[in-house]
C-alpha cells in the first residue's frame, strides 16, 4: 500500500488539488474528482483515523454513511459494467463536508465480501450511530465498537439484508421487470425543440 | 301562589327545572363555541344541521355519542370508573341551586350561598381525579394528576377573590350580593347610580377570578390535563358513549355555572340599572342569561387565541402572582369598606 | 455514615437520619399513532415524574425501500419515487436527483428551465414552512394560526398546480429540463408553452398574501408571551452537536451555523438573486420557528426577483430517448426546506442506476433527539420535536 496518491482520472483543477491534499493528509491510497464529487480511498485499518483527520482538517459536518454492494450477479436490476472483471466487494462510504464553504469529500473503504467488518465511527461523530445501524441491517456489515447495533428500519425478526444484490425483490418474483418492455413514445406536444426522454 | 303548592311537588319541579336549564344552556353554549371559534378561524362552523345556522349540531352530537358502544377497559377499576363522570357533573349542576334568577326566583336562597358554591364546585375535582386514576392507563393517570394539581393550586385565588366580594357586600348570600350591587352609590341630579362590582372596586378580583375559573374548567390556556397533542385526551381517554357525553356536557355545564357565578358576583346578576321589584322577577332570567353568554364568549375567545402554558409555569403563576394579588385585593377592599 | 439501600441513599449521623428515595422510572410509550408526532414514530420514554430520563425512538414504520426500488426503475421513473420522500415539499425532492443525472450525462438544463425549477423550489419552500407555521403552534395549544397559515398556503399550491398539474407530487422535472406544459395563454407564441397565463400576476398576489400572513403570525404567535415561555430555552442544540449529528437546514441555522446550500451549491441559479441567509444564535425551539418565518420572507423576495427576469430558452436539453447513463458516480445535494437533501448516484451504463443512496434531511435531524431529550419535561419534548419539522417519509424513505 502506497501512501502517496498516484491515480487520478482528472486534469489538475481546484477540486483535484483539494482532493490530492486531502488524500495526502488522511493517508488515502488514491483519489478521484469526477463530476464535481471527490472520492478518497483509504484502507479499512485506517478508517477511523482518516475520518478523524478529515474532521480536524475542516470537514466537520457528518452528512451520511452508507455502502455499495459490488457483485457480478444481481437478482434485480442490471449488472455492473465491468461484467466478469468486476472485483466483488463492499464499499463503505462516508461523506463529510465543511460548514464554511462548499468543500466536501467522500471517504471510501473496501471490505471483503466474506468478512465485512469495520470500526465504528460513533466515537468520532455521534450522528454516525443511526447511519451505521442502517448500513448493518441493509448490507450485513458489522461495525466494531458500535454501542447499539440493532436493526433500525426493519423489524427485529427480519431475516436477510435487503440492499445486497443477492436479495430478491418480492414483487419481481411475481412479475418480471417491466423495464425490458420497449419504451413507448409519449403523446407529444407541439413543441419540436423538446427532446423526448424515456 | 307558590306557598300553596305542597313542598314535595315544589322540590321535584325545582330539581327538574334546574336540570333542564343546565342541559339546555350547555347545549346552546356548545353551539356558541362551535360558531364563535369558527368565525375566529375564518371558517363558518356548523351550517347544515337543522337548516341554516346549524343549531341542531350539538343535539346531533349528543345523540351520536349516546348510541356509541359502552366500553370499560379491562385494567380499569370498574365501580370508580363508572361513577366518575356522574360525580363530576353533579358538582356542576348543584351550583345552580343557589344562583338567583330574580329577587325571588331562586331554587334555594342559602344564607351561606357563596360558601356552598365554592364547596360544591370542588366536587368536580374529585370526579376528575377518579377518572384519571381508575382508567388503568398511564396517560389518563398523568392527565388526572395534572388536573388535580392545577385545581388545587387555583382554588385558592378563587376563594380569596370571592372573599373580597363578600367583604364588600357584607353578606354571603347571593341574592344579598346582587342587592348590594343594586344599592346606589351616588345620586346625581335625581338619578341613582349603582355599579356592578367589576366597576366599583373589584376589577382585580374579576380578572383573577376569570383566570382561576379557566383553570378550574381545564380550558385553554390551562388545558394541559386534556392536551390532545400530548396525551390524547388525558383523563377522558378511556371513556365512550354515555359517560363521555357526561364529561363533555359537564365541561360546558361547568362553563355555564361559572359564568353564572361571575355574572352574579361581579356583573350584577339578574339586576340591570333602572329596574327593580316585581319586573325583575320576570326580566331577571333574561338579563342573567345575557350576562352569562357575555362571560362565556370571553372564555371562548381566550381559548381560541392563546396556546396552553406548561404545568410548572401554571403553578408559578398561581402561587407567585394570583395569590399575592388577591391578598392585596382583600386588604384594599376591607380598608375601603371601613374608610368609605 | 452513608449507605446505599435499594430504596435510596440513607444518611445516618448524630443529627438524625435522612433518606433520599429513588423513584421508579415509568416507561411511557408515545406513538406510533399519536396526534403530534408528524406521522408514525414511536418514542419509548423512561420518565421520572414528568422528566425524561431516556428516549428511544423507533422508526421504520414507513420504510418503503426506495433505494432498492430505485435499482429497478429508469432514471425518469425514479422521479415519481423520490418526490414522495418529503411529501410536504414535493418538487424540491426531485431537483438534486435530476441534476445529478444531468451531471453524469454532461448536459445542462437550459436557463429558462432552471429558473422555473428555482421558482417552484422556492414556492414549495414557502408551502412547507407555512405548514410548519400552522402545525407548530397547534402542538403548543394555539389552534387558530393553523387556519391562517393554511389559508395562504392554498394560494401557493394553486400556483404550483397551475404550472405542474400537481399540488404535492408534481413529477415535473425531466432529465435535461422541465416538462413542456400543454396549453398557454393567448400572448404566448409557439416556443414558450410553459407557464400559464396570469402566472406572474398570480405570483405577485400570492407573495403579497404570504408576506401579510407572516406579519399576522408575528403578532399572534411569536409575540405571544405564552408561546415564548414554552419555546424559548427549550430544546437547545449546540452548533457542535449540529455538526456531529448532521443537522442541516433551518435547524442548523437556528444554532448559529451560517451555512445555506443555496449560496454554496450551483445546481440552481441562486447566484443571480439577492437574498439573506436567515440565522439565529440560541439554538432553541423559538429560534427554529423564527428562522423559518424569516426564510419565508426571503423566499418571497427571491420569487419576486425571479419572475421579473425570466430568460427565454427551450425547456429541455436534447437527451436520447432511451436514456443510458455512462459509468460514474456523483453526489448532488440541494437545500430542501427541511435541510440538506442529496442523492449519491452510481451509474454503470444501463437504463437503471446501480445504486442510489438518498440522503434525507429529517433522518439526521431527529437522530439528535435521544441526546437532547434527556432532562426535559414531556410538554417540552413535544415542543422540541415539533420545532425540528420532520416528516416520517423523509426519515424512513
Amino acid at each position: 500500500m502506497t501512501d502517496s496518491p498516484s491515480e487520478t482520472t482528472d486534469t489538475p483543477s481546484p477540486l483535484g488539488s483539494f482532493a490530492a491534499d486531502l488524500a495526502g493528509d488522511v493517508g488515502g491510497e488514491r483519489w478521484t474528482a469526477d463530476n464535481g464529487t471527490v472520492h478518497v480511498y483509504v484502507a479499512p485499518e485506517q478508517w477511523v483515523d482518516a475520518v478523524t483527520t478529515a474532521r480536524d482538517r475542516g470537514l466537520n459536518f457528518f452528512s451520511w454513511l452508507s455502502a455499495i454492494d459490488w457483485s457480478k450477479h444481481v437478482e434485480v436490476g442490471e449488472p455492473a459494467a465491468d461484467g466478469d472483471d468486476l472485483e466483488e466487494r463492499y464499499e463503505v462510504l462516508c461523506r463529510l463536508s465543511s460548514l464554511e464553504d462548499a468543500a466536501a469529500a467522500i471517504l471510501v473503504t473496501t471490505l471483503d465480501k466474506e468478512q465485512p467488518v469495520l470500526d465504528s465511527l460513533v466515537p468520532v461523530f455521534g450522528g454516525a450511530a443511526w447511519h451505521e445501524r442502517e448500513c448493518a441491517e441493509m448490507f450485513g456489515i458489522d461495525f466494531r465498537g458500535h454501542p447499539n447495533l440493532i436493526k433500525l428500519y426493519l423489524p427485529q425478526e427480519f431475516e436477510g439484508h435487503p440492499l445486497r444484490k443477492s436479495f430478491a425483490l418480492g414483487s419481481r418474483e411475481v412479475k418480471p421487470w417491466p423495464g425490458t418492455v420497449d419504451v413507448e413514445e409519449l403523446p407529444s406536444t407541439t413543441n419540436p425543440e423538446a427532446g423526448e426522454a424515456s | 301562589m307558590i306557598e300553596n303548592v305542597p313542598f314535595a311537588l315544589l322540590l321535584v319541579i325545582k330539581i327538574l327545572v334546574v336540570l333542564a336549564l343546565m342541559l339546555v344552556a350547555a347545549l346552546v353554549l356548545i353551539w356558541g363555541e362551535l360558531k364563535w371559534s369558527a368565525h375566529i378561524q375564518s371558517r363558518v362552523g356548523p351550517w347544515y344541521a337543522g337548516g341554516r345556522w346549524g343549531w341542531a349540531q350539538p343535539l346531533a352530537d349528543a345523540l351520536k355519542f349516546l348510541q356509541k358502544e359502552d366500553l370499560v377497559p379491562d385494567a380499569a377499576d370498574d365501580k370508580v370508573f363508572r361513577l366518575a363522570p356522574y360525580v363530576m357533573i353533579a358538582g356542576t349542576i348543584a351550583t345552580f341551586v343557589v344562583i338567583p334568577l330574580g329577587p325571588t326566583v331562586v331554587a334555594r336562597d342559602l344564607d351561606i350561598g357563596v360558601f356552598y358554591l365554592l364547596a360544591i364546585s370542588s366536587l368536580s375535582t374529585l370526579g376528575v381525579l377518579m377518572a384519571g386514576w381508575s382508567s388503568g392507563n398511564k396517560y389518563s393517570l398523568i392527565g388526572g394528576i395534572r388536573a388535580g394539581a392545577q385545581l388545587i393550586a387555583y382554588e385558592l385565588p378563587l376563594v380569596l377573590a370571592v372573599a373580597a366580594v363578600a367583604i364588600q357586600a357584607g353578606t354571603l348570600s347571593l341574592t344579598g350580593i346582587v342587592a348590594a350591587q343594586a344599592t346606589p352609590l351616588w345620586t346625581i341630579g335625581g338619578v341613582d347610580i349603582a355599579l356592578p362590582y367589576v366597576l366599583s372596586g373589584q376589577i382585580i378580583g374579576f380578572v383573577v377570578f376569570l383566570v382561576a375559573s379557566l383553570a378550574e374548567l381545564n380550558r385553554t390556556p390551562f388545558d394541559l390535563p386534556l392536551a390532545e397533542s400530548e396525551l390524547t385526551m388525558g383523563y377522558v381517554t378511556e371513556y365512550s358513549g354515555l359517560r363521555f357525553t357526561m364529561f363533555f356536557l359537564g365541561e360546558y355545564a361547568g362553563m355555564v355555572s361559572i359564568s353564572a357565578i361571575i355574572a352574579t358576583l361581579y356583573l350584577g346578576g339578574f339586576w340591570a340599572p333602572g329596574l327593580s321589584g316585581d319586573f325583575l322577577d320576570f326580566a331577571g332570567p333574561f338579563i342573567l342569561t345575557i350576562k352569562i353568554f357575555l362571560v362565556a364568549f370571553l372564555m371562548i375567545w381566550i381559548r381560541w387565541t392563546y396556546p396552553r402554558i406548561r404545568e410548572d409555569q401554571l403553578q408559578a403563576m398561581a402561587w407567585k402572582w394570583l395569590i399575592p394579588l388577591t391578598l392585596f385585593n382583600i386588604v384594599a377592599t376591607a380598608t375601603m369598606k371601613v374608610v368609605l | 455514615m452513608t449507605q446505599l439501600d435499594p430504596r435510596g441513599i440513607v444518611e445516618i449521623s448524630d443529627g438524625g437520619v435522612s433518606v433520599e428515595l429513588k423513584g421508579e422510572a415509568m416507561t411511557l410509550n408515545i406513538g406510533p399513532q399519536h396526534p403530534s408526532t408528524h406521522g408514525v414514530l414511536r418514542l419509548v420514554a423512561e420518565v421520572d415524574g414528568e422528566r425524561i430520563a431516556r428516549l428511544d425512538p423507533t422508526i421504520g414504520y414507513m420504510h418503503r425501500g426506495k433505494e432498492k426500488l430505485a435499482e429497478v426503475r429508469t432514471y425518469a421513473q425514479i422521479t415519481a419515487l423520490i418526490n414522495r420522500i418529503d411529501w410536504v415539499s414535493g418538487f424540491a425532492n426531485e431537483v438534486p436527483f435530476i441534476v445529478g443525472v444531468e451531471r453524469l450525462l454532461g448536459v445542462e438544463a437550459p436557463p429558462r428551465a432552471q429558473y422555473i425549477r428555482l421558482i417552484l423550489t422556492e414556492l414549495t419552500r414557502i408551502s412547507n414552512h407555512l405548514v410548519f407555521a400552522s402545525s407548530y403552534p397547534l402542538e403548543l395549544g394555539a389552534a387558530t394560526p393553523l387556519m391562517y397559515a393554511l389559508r395562504e398556503r392554498e394560494f401557493v399550491l394553486d400556483l404550483i398546480e397551475s404550472v405542474t398539474g400537481g399540488r404535492f407530487h408534481p413529477n415535473f422535472n425531466r432529465v435535461g429540463g422541465v416538462k413542456p406544459a400543454a396549453g398557454g395563454g393567448k400572448t404566448q407564441k409557439k416556443v414558450e408553452l410553459d407557464l400559464p397565463a396570469g402566472f406572474y400576476a398570480g405570483v405577485e398576489k400570492a407573495m403579497d398574501r404570504v408576506d401579510a400572513v407572516c406579519d399576522e403570525l408575528d403578532d399572534l404567535v411569536s409575540g405571544n408571551e405564552m408561546i415564548q415561555a414554552r419555546a424559548i430555552g427549550v430544546g437547545v442544540i449546540t452548533a457542535e452537536d449540529a455538526a456531529a449529528y448532521g443537522l442541516s437546514g433551518p435547524n442548523a441555522r437556528a444554532s448559529g451555523i451560517t451555512f445555506d446550500l443555496r449560496k454554496h451549491e450551483d445546481l440552481l441559479p441562486y447566484g443571480d438573486f439577492e437574498f439573506d441567509v436567515a440565522v439565529r444564535h440560541n439554538g432553541d425551539s423559538f429560534d427554529r420557528y423564527m428562522v423559518r418565518i424569516d426564510e419565508i420572507r426571503q423566499s418571497t423576495r427571491i420569487v419576486r426577483q425571479a419572475i421579473h427576469s425570466m430568460p427565454s430558452s427551450p425547456l429541455q436539453a436534447k437527451v436520447p430517448r432511451v436514456l443510458k447513463v455512462p459509468p460514474g458516480s456523483v453526489y448532488v445535494r440541494g437545500e430542501n426546506p427541511k435541510g440538506e437533501m442529496g442523492y449519491y448516484i452510481v451509474a454503470q451504463g444501463g437504463r437503471v442506476p446501480y445504486r442510489v443512496k438518498i440522503r434525507s434531511a429529517s433522518f439526521s435531524n431527529i437522530s439528535v433527539m435521544p441526546k437532547i431529550a434527556v432532562g426535559q419535561l414531556i410538554p417540552d419534548l413535544v415542543a422540541t420535536m415539533g420545532s425540528l419539522d420532520f416528516v416520517l417519509g423523509d426519515v424512513d424513505r
